[in-house]
C-alpha cells in the first residue's frame, strides 16, 4: 500500500523492489523454465506463474527459499459466466458480445479456463508471494495436477477443498473426500458454470435503490 | 439425504481403523466415538470422529461442512456493497473485522485510501471485535472444563462491549459499518467517554479471568503440556493469530504489514510463548485483550478530526484486477483474494478465513491424546464454524 | 392422567395443566450459526435472564425437552440431524425458529447448499424474525409462544390432531408482526 499514501514526492523515481525481484532470480535459478510469467507491483505484491509439471517444484524451491508459512492454496476459473454477474437478470439473454465471454486470464497471464492459486509467506522477511499455474483439461475433461501435502502438510485440506469446488484432482492426495457437501452432491459448485437454481427461479430484482454517500452531505457530524 | 455419504464415511473410518490399530500389550478392542455434529464442546457444528483404544485416541478426524453457505459462490453474485454485508457472518463474534480486509483489498485495487479518522475508528471497531470475540473465547474455556461461572461473566461484560459496537455502528452483531472508502457514519456524542469506561472494565474482567481460570490447578493440570504443537509444524499447516505465536512464532499481521490502519500510531506488545501447549495458546489469547484494551484507549486519545468519508462514486465499480489484503483478525489472519474484472461485484473472491487452517491441523494433534483432551485441545485452538465452513 | 390420554379433559382442568406447562419449558439450544451467540446471551447471560418467564434452558438431551429453539442456518447437509432431533423430542412439542437463516434462508437464499427454512422440515410454532435478532426478541418469542401453549386443547394434541386452541384460532407466530400468509 505504500505507493497510495505517497504525498506525490517520490511519484517521479521508479520505485524498485529488491527483495521481490531476489526471489524471482532465485526460483529461476531453482527450477528454471518452468517459471513462465512474472508479475510485480513493487512493494506490494508478487505473482508468479509456474508450468503446471513444475508445481511441486515450485513449491519445493519456495520453501526453501524461506517461505515455510502455507497461507492457502485453491483455485481459480476464468470463464465469464454464463449466468451473468450479480447485476444481471440470469435468465435473460446475454448479450453476444464476443468479448464478454472471453476467458481472460488475470496477472501474469495464462493460458487455460482453470488455474492454480496458492500463496506462502515467509515470515522473517515479511514477504508473500502467489504462485499460479494452469491446469491443462484432459480430452476427457478431467483436470490434475500433482498434490502439496509433502511439501505443506497443511495443504491436505484445501486441496479437498479444491476438487470438491473445481473437479481437479491432486496425484497423490491420499483422500479426496467431500470437506463441505453430502457425498451424493453433483457438480462443482464454483466452477462459472454451475448454476443457482434460487436465482434461476426468483431473479434479483436488480440495483433498486443505492444508499447516498454520508460524505456527499455537507452536515458531517463531529463528536469528540 | 446425507444417509448415503454417512455411510461411505463410515466403511471409510472402519478400514482407517483396521489399519491404524495398535494391539500393544494388552488386546482391547477399538471403538469409534461420535462427537457431534451438534455438541456443546463443539462451538457449533463440528463434528469429530475419533478412533479409540482405550482412552487414548489413535486417529481423529473433524467432519467439517455442516454450516458449509458457499460464500465464495455467493460473492460473485454480489455487488461489491452486498458483499460487505454477507462476509460479516463468516466469522460471527469479530463481524466488524470480517469487513476490513475485503474493504481494505477493494480500495487497493481502486486506489485510494480512506481518510486518517475513517482509519482510526476503523483500527477501534477492530479490536473492538477482538475484544468481544475473545472474552467470550475466555468464559467458554470455563465451560469446557466445567467450570460455569466464566461464562455468564463473559457474557455480562461482552454486553459492554457490544452496546458500544451498537452504539456507533447501529448493529449489536453485525454492523456492515464498514465502506469502500471510509465509514458509514462518525462516532456518536459521548461515545469515546463510555469506552474508557468500558475498558476499564474489560481489563478487570481480564483479572478476574487470569484469578479465576487461569490460576486455577485444576485448570492448569488440563491445559500445561497438552497438545503442544512445535513452531515448524505451525507453520506449514498455516496456523496464525494466536495458535500460531503460542508456538513461540513473533508474527503478527498488526505490527508486521503495511495496511492503511491506524496501527503504527499505537504502542503494543506482541506476546509470544515458547510452550506451544493449550495453556499458551489461552494464555496468549487473554494477554490480547488486554493488549486490545491499551489500543483503542490510546487511539481514543488521538483520535484525528476531519471526514470519515473520501469520494466515491455513487455507484461503485472496482477496476479490472487482483489484490490480496489479510490482517490480524481475533482467530487469525483473515484475507481476501479478491479479482475485479471491471464489473458492479467481485469475479471471484478466495476466502482465506483463519479457522479452516487451524483446524486442520486436529488430526495430527489429537493423536494419541486421551479422550478429555480433545475437548481441551480443540477449545484452546478456538475456531468458529462459520470461519471454518464459510 | 388417564383422562389425557383419551383425549378427554375437562376445560378448567385443561387450563391448570396448559398454565404448569406453559411456565415449565425446558428449552433445546439447537445453535447453529450467528444467533446461537444470541440465544446464549438471551438463555445463559445474567442481563437477560430467561428462567425469570419460567424457561429451564439447560435440559440434558433433546428427549427431556417440550421446546427446541432452532437458531442459525440449516444446512442441507445439517437438515437430517434436525429432524432426527424433533423426532426425538417428547409429545407435546414446539418449535422456535430463530433467525432470517431459519425462517426462510436469509442472506443465503440464493446458495446451493442452505435448506430455506428450517420450516420445510420440521413445524414451526414461533418465528423471530432479524439477522441476528435481538435476545429480547427471542424473549418476546418465548412468551408469545406460552400464551399459545395457555389457550391449547391438550387433549387433541394427544390424539394426534396437533395444535388446537379452545377459543380463538391461531396461526403460526411472528414476532413484531402478523400473522404469516
Amino acid at each position: 500500500m505504500a505507493q497510495l499514501s505517497d504525498t506525490g514526492t517520490s511519484e517521479e523515481t521508479p520505485v524498485i523492489d529488491e527483495l521481490r525481484d531476489e526471489i524471482v532470480a532465485k526460483l529461476r535459478s531453482d527450477i528454471g523454465d518452468a517459471v513462465i510469467d512474472v508479475h510485480q507491483i513493487p512493494g506490494v505484491d508478487l505473482w508468479v506463474r509456474v508450468s503446471a509439471d513444475a508445481w511441486r517444484a515450485a513449491g519445493e524451491a519456495l520453501r526453501a527459499q524461506g517461505f515455510d508459512y502455507f497461507c492457502f492454496l485453491s483455485a481459480m476459473d476464468w470463464m465469464p459466466s454464463p449466468f451473468g454477474t450479480g447485476e444481471n437478470d440470469p435468465t435473460d439473454e446475454v448479450e453476444d458480445d464476443p468479448s464478454a465471454a472471453e476467458v481472460r486470464q488475470g496477472y501474469a497471464g495464462g493460458e487455460t479456463r482453470f488455474q492454480m492459486l496458492a500463496r506462502v509467506t515467509d515470515l522473517r522477511r515479511h514477504v508473500s508471494i502467489t504462485l499460479k499455474a494452469d491446469v491443462p483439461e484432459s480430452p476427457d475433461g478431467s483436470m490434475s495436477i500433482a498434490s502439496w501435502i509433502s511439501v505443506y502438510a497443511g495443504a491436505n485440506w484445501h486441496e479437498r477443498e479444491t476438487h470438491e469446488m473445481f473437479g481437479i484432482n491432486f496425484d497423490g492426495h491420499p483422500d479426496l473426500r467431500n470437506m463441505y457437501l453430502p457425498g451424493d452432491f453433483e457438480g462443482y459448485p464454483l466452477r462459472k458454470d454451475f448454476p443457482l437454481l434460487a436465482r434461476l427461479v426468483k431473479p434479483w430484482p436488480g440495483i433498486v435503490d443505492v444508499e447516498p454517500m454520508p460524505a456527499s452531505d455537507d452536515d458531517e457530524g463531529d463528536d469528540s | 439425504m446425507t444417509m448415503l455419504s454417512e455411510r461411505q464415511q463410515l466403511s471409510y473410518i472402519a478400514a482407517q481403523a483396521a489399519d491404524a490399530r495398535l494391539n500393544v500389550e494388552l488386546e482391547t478392542e477399538g471403538m469409534t466415538l461420535n462427537i457431534g455434529p451438534q455438541h456443546p464442546a463443539t462451538h457449533g457444528t463440528l463434528r469429530i470422529i475419533a478412533r479409540l483404544d482405550g482412552e487414548q485416541v489413535i486417529w481423529a478426524e473433524p467432519s467439517a461442512g455442516y454450516m458449509h453457505r458457499g460464500y465464495e459462490k455467493l460473492t460473485e453474485v454480489r455487488t461489491f456493497p452486498q458483499v460487505t454485508a454477507l462476509i460479516n457472518r463468516i466469522d460471527w463474534l469479530g463481524s466488524f473485522a470480517n469487513e476490513v480486509p475485503f474493504i481494505l483489498a477493494a480500495e487497493q485495487l481502486m486506489e485510494i485510501e480512506a481518510p486518517p479518522r475513517a482509519q482510526h475508528i476503523r483500527t477501534i471497531l477492530f479490536e473492538l471485535s477482538r475484544i468481544a470475540n475473545v472474552s467470550l473465547f475466555l468464559g467458554d474455556l470455563g465451560v469446557q472444563m466445567g467450570a460455569v461461572t466464566p461464562v455468564f461473566m463473559a457474557f455480562r461484560d461482552r454486553e459492554y462491549v457490544l452496546n458500544l459496537i451498537e452504539g456507533a455502528t447501529g448493529g449489536r452483531f453485525h454492523p456492515n459499518f464498514d465502506r469502500i472508502g471510509g465509514l458509514k457514519d462518525d462516532l456518536p456524542k459521548g461515545w469515546l467517554d463510555e469506552t474508557r469506561q468500558v475498558m476499564k472494565k474489560l481489563r478487570n474482567f481480564c483479572d478476574e479471568i487470569e484469578d479465576l481460570l487461569f490460576g486455577n490447578e485444576i485448570f492448569q493440570s488440563r491445559t500445561r503440556g497438552i497438545g503442544v504443537i512445535p513452531a515448524d509444524v505451525a507453520r506449514q499447516y498455516g496456523l496464525s493469530g494466536a495458535n500460531l505465536r503460542a508456538s513461540g512464532v513473533d508474527w503478527d499481521l498488526r505490527r508486521d504489514q503495511k495496511l492503511p490502519l491506524a496501527y503504527d500510531k499505537v504502542d503494543f506488545r506482541v506476546w509470544t510463548h515458547p510452550d506451544g501447549d493449550s495453556w499458551a495458546r489461552c494464555w496468549i489469547r487473554l494477554q490480547e485483550v488486554r493488549e486490545a484494551t491499551k489500543i483503542v484507549d490510546q487511539l481514543i486519545e488521538t483520535l484525528p478530526p476531519g471526514p470519515v468519508m473520501t469520494k466515491v462514486p455513487r455507484i461503485i465499480k472496482v477496476p479490472e484486477g487482483e489484490a490480496w489484503v489479510s490482517t490480524e483478525n481475533p482467530l487469525g489472519e483473515m484475507g481476501y483474494y479478491v479479482v475485479s474484472k471491471g464489473g458492479l461485484g467481485p469475479f471471484r473472491v478466495k476466502i482465506r478465513s483463519a479457522s479452516f487452517n487451524n483446524i486442520s491441523i486436529t488430526p495430527w494433534v489429537l493423536k494419541g491424546v486421551y479422550v478429555p483432551d480433545i475437548i481441551t485441545i480443540l477449545a484452546s485452538l478456538y475456531f468458529i464454524l462459520g470461519d471454518i465452513d464459510r | 392422567m388417564g383422562l389425557v390420554d383419551r383425549g378427554r379433559l375437562p376445560a378448567p382442568l385443561t387450563k391448570l395443566f396448559n398454565i404448569g406447562r406453559s411456565y415449565s419449558m425446558w428449552v433445546y439450544q439447537w445453535g447453529l450459526a450467528c444467533c446461537a451467540i444470541e440465544m446464549g446471551a438471551a438463555f445463559g447471560s445474567p442481563r437477560y435472564d430467561v428462567m425469570r418467564l419460567g424457561v429451564i434452558p439447560l435440559p440434558a438431551s433433546p428427549r427431556q425437552a417440550d421446546l427446541v429453539v432452532v437458531s442459525g442456518t440449516v444446512t442441507d447437509k445439517m437438515a437430517p440431524a434436525v429432524k432426527r432431533l424433533y423426532e426425538q423430542m417428547p409429545e407435546p412439542k414446539y418449535v422456535i425458529s430463530m433467525g432470517s437463516c431459519a425462517n426462510c434462508g436469509g442472506p443465503y437464499w440464493d446458495s446451493y447448499s442452505v435448506t430455506k427454512g428450517v420450516d420445510q422440515i420440521i413445524p414451526v410454532d414461533v418465528y423471530v424474525p432479524g439477522c441476528p435478532p435481538r435476545p429480547e426478541a427471542l424473549l418476546e418469542g418465548v412468551v408469545l409462544l406460552q400464551q399459545r401453549i395457555k389457550h391449547e386443547d391438550m387433549g387433541a394434541r394427544w390424539r394426534g390432531e396437533g395444535f388446537k386452541p379452545i377459543k380463538r384460532d391461531s396461526e403460526p407466530i411472528v414476532v413484531g408482526g402478523g400473522p404469516i400468509e
